[in-house]
């Protein structure tokens, strides 16, 4: 369905949802053709075209609240009905609102003209590019899983309040899953993701690269020790452990009164150093857009600063309850009601070198991926440190096996010695390698 | 519809497969008192697979006239076709296969659409009630009800015409406890396949409230544990994990192929011979399990596989493809969950069989350990079988009796060394009949079970 046409169609819905009793109602449509090449076993495993338009229908009946989706136009006057009973039906809240009409201006490189012309056959080359490069850094790396996809995407947001906003966006998705096998020894699996909004900027490579990297340096590793110290965090560490992050800052969260920080706006969460900024605007970022999912505009959201919690991440309806700022942070697809998210979500680099992180321990664990659980809510983190070395007299030393790893997450903001200046982006998410301090470590 | 994926197929020529899907689902969430979320979807399409030259290409579309499926069809050769020329090892066939043929509806009395909407929101708001209310440290409250309700048609060229219906209705209460600024979570959660009575009979909605309140409660005086080896019990939704997360993946063939640890170890001993461990598309144990699966998404007839018999590995699960690569019988594996996703090898209702040893008894014989209840927060395996698990509620075990509870534990291990540790299987059995589901790039609904085991394996705690 062509970008005119999905407008047309989420008009159509809003007039529906007036004609059925809603006296306000909002509308988004989404449009996504995409094209997955994929390999399992070191080879190529299926290929396969997906064209779906969706739209998300809400009701509101006073206070009350109802949606519905549908991905078959033809049943668009059901998802309207379906809506406004459901709006009927549920008990009101004063804080649903619809946002306050915000002129939307475009941001730069969230679609590529190019991309109309990518084919199966370019899918299936970017595919067999990362089988031959995961191989060719060692042969006993085995590719389980490689998949390359190319996604076109429509997006349209209307609503009785007069907003219309309509983009349309190309992503170019790339991922890897590796192990390594020597004989009877295998090694854990390492996966690395990679991203990019425009055709030219496709680089498979290195991330089939240092996931065969990563496969390799578990395979063959040894028991580790028991002990409390420092750890040194990978940024795809980092976000295994720090994702519980977005819910603290999460406004709906501190709302229920589930954020540790739902009173800690202006006071100190983290070490000095340490800032955290939401942007939705990056050019080309993989998560950048010029609307939220309520059609309130993207922005650079500072939300630590020198370690100083500054911001929590809005939509409508907090912004209304809170009585604060919108952020545009309303986030979700056409089949969902908008909640709240991130968009191009960063940890700031320092000065040090990752070097001077590692340097600076007399006897801690470097690790590239944590596989655990962090509680959201007491922040208590615990698991498997994955792919870890450890670090002697401020080298890297051998590589450990069944190494598990637990603290809680607001004590390490608060005592987490070292920023790296070199960061890595692992999808929307871009980190440094941290340091964090008094880990307890446990070999098995 | 089913007339005209016949008569399409029947025209086509060469290996199709139709998967027409009309999917419809409500959820409604209420936090603290508040409704956050009443919402309904429709969706319908059709998913294509034609296998062309030895390679796969699939195409889905909303269209389902004659012209969209005709087109769908033209669009996975065209993708198979394109993949041809770069592929090593060029599938050579299907496996044959006892294909599905005719109607298998739900079993229940008691559909879902014969309830309103008002009764599911009412019955929200009661359990979020319930949960708030439950004790004066709660912080805050959340209940949800979701459903899933699905009409298949699934044929193909060569003999499948199967028209399969599917209804899995879902509960979950969460409690947030707090008290001087620490805060601790409990969550439950039921689901069935089956009707709105049967998702009711499973757990009382109200015991899953009070129990999500005292995990949060209790946890917020407990003790970490101490980290390191321990003899524990596990009931049976741990065991369900273990089975499905750390074992099962490990043995569904395109991970197998893909380099997993059990790939050369068919005929081998690789658990206590006291194991037994299966995986099932029927209705052992329980008409409601929610993995329950007549037919898989290629149409096969499903049954029951063994995998691991009194201790040695028997058998992968399998799709069509993979059951001819190693010269078997297809498993009825082959799953998608909606329209737009291929069919991929997923698992079912993933079970050990039980033993004959009692609860009492097992955790009597126990001088020091631990008592291990239900997945936490998070879980994730390895395809070497390493785990590592967050536990919902762990006790010590002292001197045979159950005592204090410890808060934020994990266990990790190698799920076969585990396995192998295990000297005694409870007499019991139970489903986890559990909300959520597994994601493997698209999800699958499924259950886990199995009687208690006593085992030994890595408790995650703090060193002091």
């Amino acid at each position: 369905m062509s970008e005119h046409n999905l407008l047309d169609q989420c008009q159509r819905a809003l007039d529906l949802l007036r004609q059925h009793g809603a006296d306000r109602a909002e509308v988004f449509g989404q449009t996504t053709r995409t094209i997955t090449s994929a390999a399992e076993k070191d080879d190529l495993q299926i290929s396969k075209s997906r064209q779906e338009t969706r739209i998300g229908l809400r009701a509101f009946v006073g206070a009350q609240v109802g949606f519905a989706s549908t991905n078959t136009l033809a049943r668009l006057e059901d998802a309207a009905v379906d809506a406004v009973t459901l709006a009927k039906a549920s008990p009101g809240d004063p804080h649903n609102v619809l946002p306050e009409p915000t002129a939307v201006g475009p941001v730069a490189g969230t679609y590529d003209p190019a991309a109309d012309a990518f084919t199966t056959a370019d899918a299936v080359k970017q595919t067999i590019r990362i089988l031959e490069t995961a191989k060719s850094v060692d042969r006993r790396v085995i590719v389980g899983e490689a998949e390359f996809t190319a996604e076109i995407r429509d997006r349209v947001l209307v609503n009785s309040a007069g907003a219309e906003a309509q983009e349309q966006g190309s992503l170019f998705t790339y991922s890897v899953l590796t192990t390594a096998r020597d004989g009877k020894a295998v090694s854990n699996m390492d996966g690395k993701v990679g991203a990019t909004r425009s055709v030219g900027a496709i680089d498979v490579e290195p991330i089939a690269r240092r996931s065969s990297a990563n496969a390799l340096g578990s395979l063959g590793a040894e028991k580790g020790e028991t002990f409390n110290g420092p750890v040194v965090l990978d940024p795809y560490a980092v976000l295994d452990l720090f994702a519980p992050l977005q819910f603290q800052l999460n406004a709906r969260n501190a709302l229920r009164g589930m954020s540790r920080w739902k009173d800690a706006l202006g006071e100190p969460v983290a070490v000095p150093e340490f800032a955290l900024v939401d942007d939705g605007r990056i050019p080309g970022g993989v998560a950048t857009s010029s609307f939220d999912r309520e059609g309130v505009p993207h922005r650079r959201l500072p939300l630590i600063e020198g370690g100083v919690l500054r911001s929590f991440m809005h939509n409508a309806y907090t912004a209304h309850a809170f009585d604060a700022p919108n952020t545009g942070h309303a986030a979700g697809s056409a089949g969902s009601l908008p909640a709240i998210g991130p968009t191009n979500f960063s940890i700031l680099p320092s000065e040090a070198a990752k070097e001077d992180l590692i340097s600076g321990v007399k006897r801690g664990l470097l690790v590239n991926r944590f596989s655990g659980n962090t509680d959201p809510v007491s922040g208590d983190f615990s698991g498997v440190a994955k792919a870890a070395h450890l670090i002697v007299d401020g080298k890297v030393d051998r590589a450990v096996s069944g190494t598990l790893i637990a603290g809680n997450l607001f004590e390490a903001l608060k005592t987490l010695s070292g920023i790296s200046r070199e960061t890595e982006s692992v999808f929307n998410y871009t980190f440094p390698f941290l340091r964090l301090e008094g880990i307890s470590i446990t070999a098995e | 519809m089913q007339k005209l994926l016949e008569r399409t197929v029947a025209g086509a020529g060469g290996w199709v497969e139709l998967r027409y899907q009309a999917r419809s689902t409500k959820r409604i969430t209420v936090r603290n008192g508040n409704l956050e979320e009443s919402s309904s979807a429709l969706l319908a399409g059709l998913g294509v697979r034609a296998l062309v030259d030895g390679v796969f290409g699939f195409a889905s579309t909303t269209d389902a006239s004659e012209r969209g499926v005709l087109a769908a069809i033209e669009a996975a050769r065209s993708a198979a076709k394109t993949s041809a020329g770069a592929k090593k090892e060029r599938i050579k066939g299907l496996a044959d296969a006892s294909m599905a043929t005719g109607a298998f509806p739900v079993a229940t009395d008691d559909p879902l659409d014969a309830h309103s909407l008002e009764e599911k929101l009412a019955l929200v708001l009661r359990l979020d009630e319930r949960v708030r209310s439950g004790a004066k440290e709660i912080a805050s409250s959340m209940a949800s009800y979701g459903e899933i309700q699905d009409e298949k048609i699934i044929v193909t060229s060569d003999g499948a015409s199967a028209h399969v219906f599917d209804s899995k209705p879902e509960l979950r209460a969460i409690a947030v406890a707090g008290r001087n600024g620490d805060q601790t979570m409990g969550h439950e959660s039921s689901g069935v396949t089956g009707g709105w009575s049967d998702l009711l009979g499973i757990v009382a909605p109200e015991e899953l409230a009070d129990k999500a309140v005292q995990v949060a409660v209790d946890q917020l005086a407990a003790p970490h544990p101490s980290g390191g080896t321990s003899v524990v019990v596990l009931d049976p939704g741990l065991v369900g994990v273990l089975c499905h997360e750390a074992i099962g993946h490990t043995v569904e063939a395109d991970i197998v192929l893909g380099g997993a640890i059990t790939s050369d170890k068919i005929g081998e001993v690789v658990a206590s011979e006291l194991i037994t461990l299966c995986d099932s598309g029927a209705t052992e144990y329980s008409p409601y399990a929610v993995g329950i699966l007549p037919v898989d998404d290629e149409g096969v007839l499903t049954r029951r596989t063994v995998i691991i018999e009194k201790g040695v590995l028997r058998s992968f699960l399998h799709n069509r493809e993979t059951a001819a690569h190693y010269g078997v019988a297809p498993t009825g594996n082959a799953r998608a969950y909606v329209y737009s996703d291929d069919p991929i090898i997923r698992m079912r209702n993933t079970y050990i069989e039980p033993g004959e040893t009692p609860l009492d008894e097992m955790i009597g014989w126990v001088k020091e350990g631990y008592y291990l209840r239900e997945l936490g927060m998070s879980g994730q395996a390895d395809s070497n079988a390493e785990f590592m698990f967050g536990v919902r509620e762990a006790h010590r075990i002292v001197d045979g009796k159950i005592g204090e509870l410890v808060r934020g534990a994990t266990i990790s291990g190698n799920a076969f060394d585990v396995l192998k540790s295990v000297d005694a299987v409870g007499d019991d059995f139970a489903w986890e009949h559990g909300a959520g589901a597994c994601g493997k790039g698209q999800l699958a609904k499924v259950d886990l079970g199995g009687p208690y085991l006593r085992c030994a394996l890595t408790i995650g705690g703090r060193q002091t």
